[in-house]
């Protein structure tokens, strides 16, 4: 078995919940390095959206640093700016929103505001929104990624951010006024999850070689459902962590980070 | 309008009855120009071309004063308007509100003059979507002044803002948006929730945004404001165009020939350009697509000083650092201090983005 990073579980993971011949706007980090990975692999049409303007860069520079690095322009197709971009997302031609957050509810609404003390005076305050409130209310599908801690995967989000499928009713995302069908993969290193067509809540897919059902469980937050058929995840092999580590972050800025304990 | 539209977020929102009420209750006031003020200001400017180079310090004194909102151009680390930052830093002004889309650098280093002297330079309200360094980490000055209630905000998505500014561009004093709806936005912010008349359903509308003082950093204008952006163009345009007063910083002042040339590269068109400044590096330590890529040490060096009075509450190293590169120097002499091979790897590690000059 290869030896790998979680982050570079999730990558690998993330890569691929991508089909090829789609187009993914996608947020900072390791979003960019799963579609980045994608693309070298299964999914060579696969296009990225990038907020601050560019579409269907070329990422020949390395990792772009932010979304809005110059070098997430590189050999693009089109080159705008934000409205230029989100209204391709909000027209529909974005079928995935690939976003991160700070913590994530059973209904997959997302936090990247605040934790703790009120929204006058938080605790905490995390960066804001940026793109991922526009991304997961207006792209067809949103996949997130976070890390697999109870402090994350709560009963209660502190601040609803970016909008999942509610309070789980079936007409929470149209009386919102939003697009798109919403929550789609949450991505962490041991487990994968995805939602329950008819009840919208969370479930997992699929968990790492030797973790369990209980496990993951334990370190979420909320009554989490569990697939009939759960799966084991697929690992990246030798050839997959040489793409990830060569190609994709080879100063290894996102990828040889731990998981913070 | 109606004000019962909305959707189910009451039920999901952990946001206190307090915090929903104080949005809920308080008159709607712009915190800039109003779509009036914005429009007679325009009328009432010359549309003739004429020469508008000028210095910074003649640029910032013309249009810096104390209740202003400053439109900040660019993105993360792209384009940011440092030197004109740095500038409105030295001068000071009190009672700021700032609006801009996702900022790091710019917004902290204004935040962290008004902790070092907040009788020079201070910040009342931001409208934003986003503050942080993004892989470096949090923001920790504007951590601070959130944590101790030092400012007030007023939360956006990306486009949020984005198409705040564009209806200031277009002169509407609002956007119906697919997006706020739904999260705590709604409740948060100064947008509403209101019913399409034509489909009848929930929409979002987002207030236009008219800065008194737009400020941006391009990689050329000639001197009529005429300006051109190459790589993203972030909300720049629209942020110009919505401003009361604009300021233009540019890498390399053009001929108005070269705009004749090309007219469709004019990203800002001269009438809503009231100052141009030539500024070699205007952005760093953010990057520019054609210049130079963001000096990644630099930042990251600031950030640890901010997160290091953060966390203790000392701000002798915050004071020497901006003694040492801004109030002690202007931006040209703050470029002096950077040895010439740190700007020349600058340079390089850009890697040659195409962008057209003549």
């Amino acid at each position: 078995m290869a030896n790998y990073k979680p982050f570079e579980m999730i990558a690998f993971t993330g890569a691929r919940m991508l089909e090829d011949d789609t187009m993914v706007c996608v947020g900072t980090g390791l979003p960019i390095v799963a579609a980045m990975f994608a693309q070298l692999t299964h999914a060579p049409n696969l296009n990225m959206i990038f907020e601050a303007g560019s579409l269907a860069a070329v990422l020949e520079q390395g990792l772009p640093l932010s979304v809005g690095d110059t070098r997430a322009c590189r050999k693009a197709m089109y080159a705008k700016g934000l409205c230029g971009t989100f209204e391709l997302t909000q027209r529909g031609y974005a079928d995935y929103a690939f976003i991160g957050g700070a913590q994530i509810d059973m209904y997959g609404n997302i936090n990247s505001h605040f934790q703790g003390g009120s929204y006058y005076r938080p605790a905490v305050r995390f960066p804001g929104s940026g793109g991922a409130g526009s991304m997961a209310a207006n792209c067809e599908k949103t996949i997130a990624i976070m890390a697999l801690e109870k402090r994350r995967f709560v009963e209660r989000l502190d601040f609803v951010t970016s909008v999942g499928y509610g309070d789980g009713s079936p007409g929470y995302r149209q009386r919102a006024g939003i697009l798109g069908s919403g929550p789609y993969r949450v991505i962490t290193h041991q487990a994968l999850f995805g939602f329950d067509d008819k009840t919208r809540r969370m479930m997992l897919l699929e968990v790492a070689k030797g973790i369990t059902a209980e496990d993951v469980m334990y370190q979420v937050g909320f009554d989490l459902l569990v697939a009939p058929d759960l799966q084991e995840m697929a690992e990246p092999g030798e050839e997959e962590l040489l793409l990830l580590r060569e190609k994709c972050d080879p100063d290894g800025y996102l990828l040889q980070r731990e998981v913070q304990k | 309008m109606q004000e019962t539209s909305h959707s189910d977020i009451r039920k999901i929102s952990s946001l206190s009855r307090w915090t929903i009420d104080r949005r809920e209750q308080e008159p709607f006031t712009y915190w800039g120009a109003s779509p009036a003020q914005a429009r007679s200001c325009a009328v009432a400017k010359k549309k003739g071309l004429y020469d508008k180079r000028t210095t910074m310090k003649k640029a910032v004194g013309r249009y810096l004063r104390d209740g202003i909102n400053i439109g900040i151009g660019g993105f993360v680390n792209t384009r940011t308007p440092v030197a004109i930052v740095h500038e409105i830093i030295r001068q000071g002004a009190l009672d700021l509100t700032l609006s801009f889309q996702s900022n790091s650098i710019c917004a902290e280093l204004l935040a962290g003059a008004m902790i070092l002297d907040p009788d020079h330079l201070s910040i009342r309200r931001i409208e934003l979507a986003w503050c942080g360094y993004e892989i470096i980490g949090l923001a920790p000055l504007f951590r601070y002044l959130t944590a101790n209630g030092l400012i007030e905000l007023d939360d956006y998505t990306n486009y949020g803002m984005a198409a705040r500014f564009k209806a200031g561009a277009m002169g509407v004093p609002f956007l119906p948006t697919r997006d706020h709806g739904g999260s705590d936005m709604e409740l948060a912010n100064r947008g509403k929730m209101t019913t399409c008349p034509f489909s009848g359903d929930n929409v979002y509308l987002v207030p236009a945004c008219h800065p008194d003082l737009g400020i941006v950093h391009v990689q050329a204008a000639d001197m009529y404001g005429n300006s051109r952006i190459f790589g993203a163009l972030c909300t720049c345009p629209e942020i110009a165009q919505a401003s009361v007063n604009t300021i233009v910083t540019a890498e390399q002042i053009i001929a108005s020939d070269a705009i004749r040339k090309h007219p469709n590269l004019t990203e800002i068109p001269y009438p809503v350009v009231d100052a141009v400044v030539h500024q070699p590096f205007g952005a760093t330590p953010g990057a520019c697509y054609g210049n130079y890529w963001f000096d990644m040490e630099y930042i990251r060096n600031f950030r640890e000083i901010c997160e290091d009075f953060r966390t203790t509450g000392n701000k002798n190293k915050l004071r020497d650092f901006y003694d040492k590169h801004i109030f002690d120097v202007d931006f040209d002499e703050f470029l002096d201090q950077k040895p010439y091979p740190v700007l020349q790897e600058l340079c390089r590690q850009d890697g040659d983005q195409p962008i057209i000059m003549d």
